[in-house]
């Protein structure tokens, strides 16, 4: 109920047009209900006139029939028009709204997301909850306005003939639709969660069609997907049984109504209680009726999987971000010194330690490498600068003032990054460079991306800065990707740099250019080399060496190389001498 | 965009999926149809006979006790039509899903590289989708419009032929209105679809990049394009709906103005006694039941319309042709490692670059072969080649002196394990990533015990016993995180369990700090003992394990031979190796 509630709250921003759309929907019902009453009158009182060799007066009926048709037809195209109107623009409206909730939970609090899924609710999840409004809110107000109406108005001629008529009217808009929700619950639902499975599905395998061909998995995906395929035809073919049935119902419903009316109103003609041309009228208005009913067993037995959806939103939405912003943030300092005091950090609560009593001192245009095996915590230090995540113990500082005091975007402002697995979007290599400085002219692209060994290369392609990169980057080698995303963390203009394995994938010439570019192109910056290659680190301030999240020894790298420390058994693993396995 | 005509003889032709269930929906239509005859004459006569015979109720009952089996006969034929209808559509879909899902298989990697996941994943789901109420509504309503108005007009001629008239004249005139005011409907519906998937392809790209996005503190700005995005796509979205809300309402004003024009005649003559009061009624309940197939018509052209706008989609995706449709070749394979040999090997790609030209060279079965050069030089091409994701524009690859392109590619795969360098971990169990039956065995235990020796053999079994459940942990996307260094070996660890006799790897070692690469050469020396291997390499190590070294420059072999052959020739490969192999060679002459 409360998702209902909240739903509600979520469509009323477009309160006023929603409003138009009822009663524009409310105006065509009725005027569809009482124009085939009054027509089935007129048509009766004509005929009795003429039998009788009376006259009539049929210009008052026939203008009011007149005007009931066009209030029904314009009626009916109004309400269409503002109601998908008003819907639409909520629908696009929650997109934004799910986007803007889901932004400030990347990446900690997607972790457990399929990007699939995420698409599905965004998508399918949202596009679902047109029918809360559409089929289901103006309907039953309707109905129940409608409902009211035919029966005060039967009430008027009989009261019997309006309680058997309410009866089954009751019946069609509120026992079918009841019998609906509860039986449709299942293949609603159902339905919803096949959706969002055949995307996360999709999404992840067409990711890795190469690996997946390789494997020689094509049946097992064609099965895997017949099998959701099956599902969700079950689950609509449950469905279409409830509508028919529903279907068939509301018209059994209304087709007794008349029969109820005939049985009920024939005696009253003959004991001339009743007028003759009143019959005709009174068995058409109930049939009529029943359109005001006819669409909620239909919005009912979706109700569950709409729901379902609504509750997948709210889902994500109401996830607290991992770091947010202080609510009184004190202004930003000058400086851009980076420090980390005691840092000691794990991913989860009942995780292993990745880093445990880290101190780096990052002062401004300082250099300093992080060394160490894999899994050593060392691209932990990258999310905690950004404060993607906050560390378990310690401090982080900027400027000499601890982190978690400052504006969070303003912090992200002052460190540019080249990630260990760079995202290079479905666009031009311009795009994808311009994502670190919108406003960068062509030079200054072309700068960074000769800084990091890459201008060549783009010059090379047919289109130069212009040529697609594919999904992901997938036209591009795993080399270049690296690449570009190292001149697009030179083109943000940030005071420190963080360079996450730059030269992974490249050969030793690339990438010894490459880090003699950048430490150009940065002079100014502070570093933060994240790596296990030799390139560059005789040109760092500092070397910390990581084990096991612990700084097993740190120095500078002619210090460090000589001491026959932890260094020194990495260094020499680093092809300086040969291996000695 | 495509033109309606085609698209729709697209639609048409899969008609054939649902022939049965169309039939009943059909049948189903017309039966209600003529029972809706039989009621309204019933109805019509029982106020007769009360408003001018003065019959009362016993006198009417013979009539009256027929209406319910009446009644219940149609709630019946409701039911069937229903669910027939609707199961036309879902076996249309289903059939159209997995062709199209074959198509991209077929279509492969290499092929679709250009693609959005997002757009593609769309497609196949979505776009589908769309096409239901093609079936299960428009094509229906159009049989019924062509039969059921033409019984009850045959009905109503004997009892008053100028109301009939009106029908005659009126009613094939909604059609026409629908078809004109329709016109261009299908180009929006179109637009409507590409403007869906694109968005789709879009949200996808940024729900996977955000952490990217937030890097360059572009998340707000990014929110600004998601919203412009889901905008466009609203009002593309009413465009076509009100151009169908219109056509309706064209549709309802005519249909009420005919059924309004009859009234009047009817009523007119009534009250000059022209007319029997029975014949008026039957008319007149009957004259909005003539109407309504045609204003189902109306409302169900929207259906044709979405169909026709994903079918845009769906036709533009099946035109896409596969370089080598796999279940055109045949020839089995010879057994053990092969020998490969490319022989006047060029590939030009569709967007101008030039992958490779006029490459040969020959790998002897067992042979290691390294390929060296710089970014864009055509190695990836060569393992694409190799593996059949990619066909060469000219020149042939023989495997075991047999056309490549003349082989049975799935059972060619199956003889090949590859490592890239940014291996695709799936949203799964680790053991699934590494058995990769994905669901097609049952012999757990087996499957188990297997994946075990393969982690061994991979050097990745405490890696996998620290995760929280595992081999059953799930990894990949939204699962538990792993390093580059991680994912590479459970890659491996998935090469191993494939026990392939041909291995091509992408620098395997890329991600690997040196201790790790140590514990891993001897891991992949096993693995390509025996084995015919091609590997990308930029590493001294993998170099000069290698029997032989193949240099590509710009899409060309510039050099072939052994570590020690090269560095002594200068040229590229000197300079590429670089630092590295002129400090090793130092080292190993000291």
């Amino acid at each position: 109920m409360s998702d209902i509630l909240r739903l509600l709250a979520l469509m009323g921003r477009n309160r006023g047009a929603m409003a138009l759309a009822v009663l524009l929907a409310l105006v065509a019902t009725l005027s569809g209900i009482l124009l085939m009453a009054v027509s089935g009158w007129f048509i009766a009182s004509m005929a009795l006139a003429g039998a009788a060799g009376a006259t009539m007066n049929y210009f008052t009926p026939g203008a009011i029939i007149r005007a009931l048709a066009i209030a029904r037809t314009a009626g009916r195209y109004g309400e269409r028009v503002s109601s998908h109107e008003a819907t639409f623009r909520v629908l696009a409206g929650l997109r934004r709204w799910f986007y803007d909730a889901l932004e400030p939970l990347a990446p900690a609090r997607l972790a457990g997301a399929a990007s699939g899924d995420v698409l599905a609710r965004i998508r399918n999840d949202i596009e679902r909850l047109e029918l809360v409004f559409l089929r289901l809110l103006s309907p039953v107000v309707v109905a129940v306005l409608a409902t009211t109406v035919v029966t005060a108005v039967l009430a008027l001629y009989d009261g019997a003939v309006a309680l058997c008529v309410l009866l089954l009217l009751l019946a069609a808009g509120a026992a079918l639709p009841c019998w609906a929700a509860r039986s449709g619950a299942s293949p609603s639902r159902d339905q919803q969660a096949v959706t969002a499975g055949m995307k996360e599905l999709l999404v992840d395998r067409f990711d890795g069609l190469a690996d997946l061909k390789l494997a020689g998995l094509e049946t097992a995906l064609t099965a895997r997907l017949a099998a959701l395929d099956d599902r969700q035809l079950a689950a609509e073919a449950r469905l279409a049984r409830l509508q028919g049935l529903s279907l068939a119902g509301v018209g059994l419903a209304a087709n007794l109504s008349a029969l109820a009316v005939l049985v009920l109103a024939i005696p009253l003609v003959t004991s001339a209680r009743l007028a003759p041309a009143e019959l005709p009228m009174l068995v058409l208005l109930a049939v009529a009726s029943f359109d005001a009913v006819a669409p909620l067993p239909l919005a009912a037995q979706s109700l569950a999987g709409t729901l379902a959806s609504a509750r997948r939103l709210f889902a994500l939405v109401d996830q607290p971000a991992a770091v947010t912003d202080p609510p009184r943030p004190v202004p930003m300092p000058a400086a851009s010194d980076l420090v980390f005091a005691d840092v000691s950090f794990r991913y989860r609560a009942d995780g292993p330690l990745v880093l445990s009593a880290l101190d780096l001192d990052l002062r401004e245009r300082r250099r300093i490498a992080l060394v160490g095996e894999t899994g050593a915590g060392k691209s932990s230090v990258a999310h905690l600068a950004m404060r993607f995540w906050n560390p378990c113990v310690g401090e982080i500082r900027l400027g000499g003032v601890s982190v978690d005091r400052l504006p969070l975007d303003a912090c992200r402002r002052r460190i540019a990054v080249a990630p260990q697995h760079p995202h290079l979007f479905a666009a031009t290599v311009r795009d994808n460079l311009r994502l670190g400085r919108p406003e960068a002219t062509d030079a200054e692209i072309e700068a960074a991306a000769r800084a990091a060994q890459i201008h060549d290369v783009v010059s090379a392609m047919p289109k130069g800065y212009a040529t697609f990169v594919g999904a992901r980057g997938h036209l591009l080698s795993g080399g270049e990707a690296r690449r570009l995303s190292v001149a697009r963390a030179l083109l943000k203009d940030a005071p420190i740099l963080i360079l996450d394995e730059p030269t992974e994938g490249l050969d030793a010439e690339t990438a010894a250019r490459l880090m003699e570019g950048v430490l150009v192109a940065a002079r100014d910056r502070s570093i933060l080399l994240v790596t296990h290659r030799p390139a560059g680190l005789d040109a760092m301030d500092e070397i910390v060496v990581l084990e096991g999240g612990r700084v097993a020894d740190r120095g500078r790298f002619r210090d460090l190389s000589r001491a026959g420390g932890p260094l020194a058994a990495f260094h020499s693993r680093l092809g300086d001498r040969p291996d000695p396995t | 965009m495509a033109d309606t005509a085609r698209l729709e003889g697209f639609l048409k032709s899969q008609r054939s999926l649902a022939r049965r269930p169309l039939r009943i929906a059909v049948g189903a239509g017309v039966g209600a149809g003529l029972l809706t005859i039989v009621q309204a004459w019933l109805v019509a006569s029982i106020l007769a006979d009360v408003l001018f015979g003065k019959a009362d109720l016993a006198a009417v009952s013979d009539r009256l006790v027929l209406l319910p089996p009446v009644f219940l006969a149609r709630a019946v034929l409701a039911y069937v039509g229903e669910t027939a209808a609707v199961a036309a559509g879902a076996e249309v879909r289903r059939g159209l899903r997995a062709r199209l899902l074959d198509h991209v298989l077929a279509l492969g990697p290499a092929r679709l590289a250009g693609h959005d996941t997002g757009a593609l994943a769309t497609t196949v789901t979505d776009g589908v989708d769309a096409v239901q109420s093609y079936y299960a509504r428009y094509l229906p309503a159009a049989a019924l419009t062509a039969t059921v108005p033409v019984a009850m007009l045959a009905a109503v001629v004997p009892y008053d032929w100028l109301a009939a008239l009106v029908f005659v004249v009126t009613a094939p005139l909604i059609p026409v209105f629908m078809i004109l005011i329709g016109a261009g409907a299908e180009k929006l519906s179109q637009r409507q679809w590409s403007a869906l998937v694109r968005m789709s392809g879009h949200l996808l790209d940024v729900i996977q990049g955000l952490t990217t996005l937030k890097l360059f503190d572009a998340g707000r700005r990014e929110a600004e394009v998601v919203s412009a995005m889901a905008e466009g796509y609203r009002r593309d979205t009413m465009a076509v709906l009100r151009l169908a809300f219109l056509s309706s309402l064209a549709l309802e004003f005519l249909a009420t103005v005919s059924i309004a024009m009859v009234a009047v005649l009817v009523g007119f003559r009534l009250l000059w006694g022209d007319l029997a009061f029975f014949n008026g009624m039957f008319v007149l309940l009957l004259a909005p039941e003539l109407y309504a197939p045609l204003r189902a018509l109306g409302t169900h052209y929207h259906a044709r319309m979405e169909a026709i706008g994903a079918a845009g989609e769906l036709v533009e995706l099946l035109a896409t042709t596969a370089p080598v449709r796999d279940g055109d070749r045949r020839r089995p394979g010879t057994a053990g490692p092969p020998r490969i040999r490319f022989d006047d090997v060029s590939v030009a790609f569709p967007d101008g670059r030039t992958g490779l030209t006029g490459l040969s060279f020959d790998v002897a079965p067992g042979e290691r072969i390294a390929l060296v050069g710089p970014s864009g030089a055509g190695k990836t091409t060569v393992l694409g080649l190799v593996s059949g994701f990619l066909a060469p524009t000219a020149g042939c690859i023989l495997v075991d002196g047999v056309p490549l392109e003349e082989l049975d590619a799935l059972a060619w795969r199956r003889r090949i394990a590859a490592l890239p360098q940014r291996p695709h971990i799936f949203r799964a169990s680790v053991e699934e990533n590494i058995a990769m039956t994905d669901g097609t065995r049952d012999d757990a235990g087996a499957v188990r015990e297997s994946v075990t020796v393969a982690a061994r053999n991979a050097r990745a079994y405490d890696l996998v016993a620290r995760l929280p459940q595992g081999f059953d942990t799930l990894i990949g996307d939204g699962g538990a995180g792993l390093s580059g260094g991680e994912a590479q070996r459970v890659a491996l660890a998935r090469a191993f369990h494939r026990d392939p006799a041909v291995v091509l790897l992408d620098e395997p070692t890329a991600h690997l700090d040196r201790a790790t690469e140590a514990a891993l050469t001897g891991a992949i020396d096993c693995l390509l003992a025996g084995r015919t291997s091609l590997t990308i390499a930029h590493r001294l190590e993998t170099v000069r394990a290698a029997d032989r070294i193949l240099v590509l420059d710009g899409g060309r072999l510039v050099a072939t031979g052994r570590h020690d052959e090269l560095v002594a020739a200068g040229g590229l490969y000197a300079r590429l190796a670089g630092g590295e192999a002129g400090r090793a060679a130092a080292g190993g002459a000291r």
